[in-house]
């Protein structure tokens, strides 16, 4: 385990673990679609034979990526992330999905990550798009801890992973050696109210959960982290609440909330489920000024997530 | 009607013979099914014969998941009869298996499909066999591995963006172990080539990307010999491409190059007619 993963950049976490490994076993080889990173860095220049650079050619680094794990390699294909995940898609969906050959797809940029670069930057469909194919599975990190984890696990599992990772530096939720097999973990307990985040919501989840105590509300938080869901450990991590609420900052359609309310639904369970997102009416946003700034556009600013919480605990 | 190898004037007469079989095999299996795109088939029997019956490619029928095999990548998948019509023919699976081409009981359909034996890609989705291809030919350069990576692209193919994509990597990387064929039978789903986008000049494009380009003719199976031939060994840091000119619907002077067959089996009257082309075909 590596010592080097507390409270860095997500991206920083995930591709020094990468290097950590690449530098044992060669057969790990990163593709990137002409992004850089201090730890890419190191890669490509102690590891050059196993870091390639495609250009801002995307679908290529996916389908040669595809080629060489076809050969035995482990490859991880990087980009931002709307352009490693929506403009692939006929790439991904053939050469990974039907022909189940593994490829982690690395995207940075979740969300809002790029919060000032204007809409095609922003990465805001990705959960509900890539849960629609068979075989692949969407890591939704919340902390560097995750980060590190995620990527060695890519590597030793030799899955076909999608890895949406943040651009901003979030303080570490877990301590280094946690278990991130479950795809889930509750974060906080609460009664009356149990909130599911991912990535940097499950942040915004933990903040409102202290807030909503303080005015009676128990709420508790949940970090859903992998999709598709695990759907008896959430089950079992939302049944001692009263509600359900979601929040993402991800398009409604089709996101996070969307797999939590067919899991709750597939169960039979009548618990009242609220889903806090983008509304899709609202489209897409040419705001600036910070990620707040989007939040608030959008109708997911951290007082206007309270609001809508307390009338629904209270509803 | 471009000629075929004339079968008495080849150097390889069992070749010219092979692929008289393969058309009959391959348009059985289409008018049995009736489906199957058997003019984009008939363009590439010669390429797959030479690759296959040829010795191009060091592929083991008894073991197709060979460690050391080459690997053939058939990026247009719609010709995917002809392919498993040969991969039959040298035993990785039974000819049987060709009567039940696209039936519920097969193992097999109209699309290629990487769980057949002989088979590495699924395919059907354009330009996407060939940066499969390229990824396959740069492990083999990484592993220090010998083994050559043949690639049949088909020429409305050349359409999709993502195929320069790989063709610009594939010539920066220098891969001279991977050979590009093109299948150029001019003709699309509903047009020639040239008069829907034009694709030529061909051969500068691809030498502007940094290939060494051979064009000969596709049904020449002596010229694919002496091109395919020294594939293995080139001196050239060059990536290979060959562009094979072809008749689409070649030997089936009733259904070759006309649109309309793009796809189709012959159905009706039209499957004795297109058994009777055939056959006369060879005698020529």
């Amino acid at each position: 385990m590596s010592a080097v993963t507390s409270n860095l950049p997500q991206r920083d976490a995930f591709w020094t673990r990468v290097y950590e490994i690449a530098r044992q076993d060669r057969d790990v080889i990163i593709i990137s679609a002409d992004m850089g990173a201090p730890a890419l860095d190191k890669i490509r220049l102690d590891l050059p034979n196993q870091f390639i650079n495609a250009g801002i050619a995307e679908q290529n680094a996916i389908v040669v990526g595809s080629g060489l794990a076809m050969a035995g390699k482990k490859v991880f294909a990087y980009a931002i992330a709307p352009f490693i995940t929506l403009r692939c898609l006929e790439q991904v969906r053939v050469n990974n999905c039907m022909m189940k050959i593994p490829l982690t797809l690395v995207g940075v940029g979740a969300g809002f990550g790029y919060q000032d670069s204007g809409p095609t930057h922003h990465m805001l469909e990705d959960i509900a798009v890539m849960r629609a194919f068979p075989t692949i599975e969407i890591d939704s990190v919340s902390d560097s801890v995750m980060a590190a984890d995620v990527a060695e696990r890519s590597i030793k599992e030799r899955r076909i992973n999608y890895v949406r990772l943040d651009r901003q530096t979030l303080p570490d939720l877990y301590k280094t050696g946690h278990d991130f097999r479950p795809g889930l973990d509750v974060l906080r307990p609460g009664k009356d109210i149990m909130l599911v985040g991912t990535g940097i919501m499950t942040h915004a989840a933990l903040e409102t959960a202290e807030i909503l105590s303080k005015k009676g509300i128990d709420a508790g938080v949940v970090d859903l982290y992998r999709l598709p869901v695990n759907a008896p450990a959430l089950l079992n991590a939302v049944k001692g609440a009263k509600k359900v609420a979601t929040l993402e900052e991800h398009f409604l359609p089709g996101g996070m909330g969307s797999a939590v309310a067919e899991v709750l639904a597939d169960a039979g369970s009548t618990l009242p489920l609220k889903r806090l997102g983008l509304p899709v009416e609202k489209g897409y946003c040419y705001t600036y000024g910070g990620r707040d700034a989007l939040h608030n556009w959008y109708g997911i600013g951290a007082e206007q997530i309270i609001d809508s919480l307390i009338g629904f605990a209270k509803g | 009607m471009s000629k075929t190898t004339a079968g008495s004037n080849s150097r390889a007469p069992d070749l010219v013979e092979k692929s008289e079989k393969l058309r009959r095999m391959t348009l059985e299996t289409c008018i049995k099914a009736r489906t199957g795109h058997v003019t984009s088939c008939m363009s590439c029997i010669e390429i797959l014969v030479a690759l296959y019956h040829g010795g191009i490619l060091r592929v083991d029928p008894q073991n197709p998941q060979w460690e050391g095999r080459d690997r053939f990548i058939l990026s247009k998948g719609q010709a995917s009869p002809a392919l498993y019509a040969i991969l039959a023919d040298m035993g990785f699976f039974d000819p049987k298996e060709l009567e039940k081409f696209a039936q519920a009981e097969g193992i097999f359909g109209v699309h290629l499909q990487h769980t057949v034996p002989g088979v590495e890609t699924t395919a059907g989705s354009l330009g996407l066999g060939f940066g499969s291809a390229a990824g396959l030919a740069l492990a083999n350069r990484m592993d220090r591995k010998n083994n050559l990576v043949v690639t049949l692209l088909g020429d409305g193919e050349l359409y999709e963006g993502s195929i320069w994509e790989t063709a610009m990597f594939v010539g920066h990387h220098q891969l001279n172990n991977l050979v590009t064929i093109v299948d150029r039978n001019y003709l699309c789903t509903t047009d020639f080539t040239e008069n829907l986008i034009r694709l030529e000049p061909l051969a500068d494009k691809w030498a502007a990307f940094g290939f060494a380009v051979e064009r000969i003719n596709g049904h020449d199976t002596d010229a694919l010999m002496d091109v395919l031939g020294y594939a293995r060994s080139r001196r050239s840091t060059k990536p290979l491409v060959i562009i094979a000119d072809t008749v689409k619907g070649q030997g089936i002077e009733c259904m070759a190059n006309e649109p309309i067959w793009h796809g189709a089996a012959p159905t009706g009257a039209m499957v004795e007619k297109a058994r009777a082309d055939l056959e006369r075909s060879f005698l020529r």
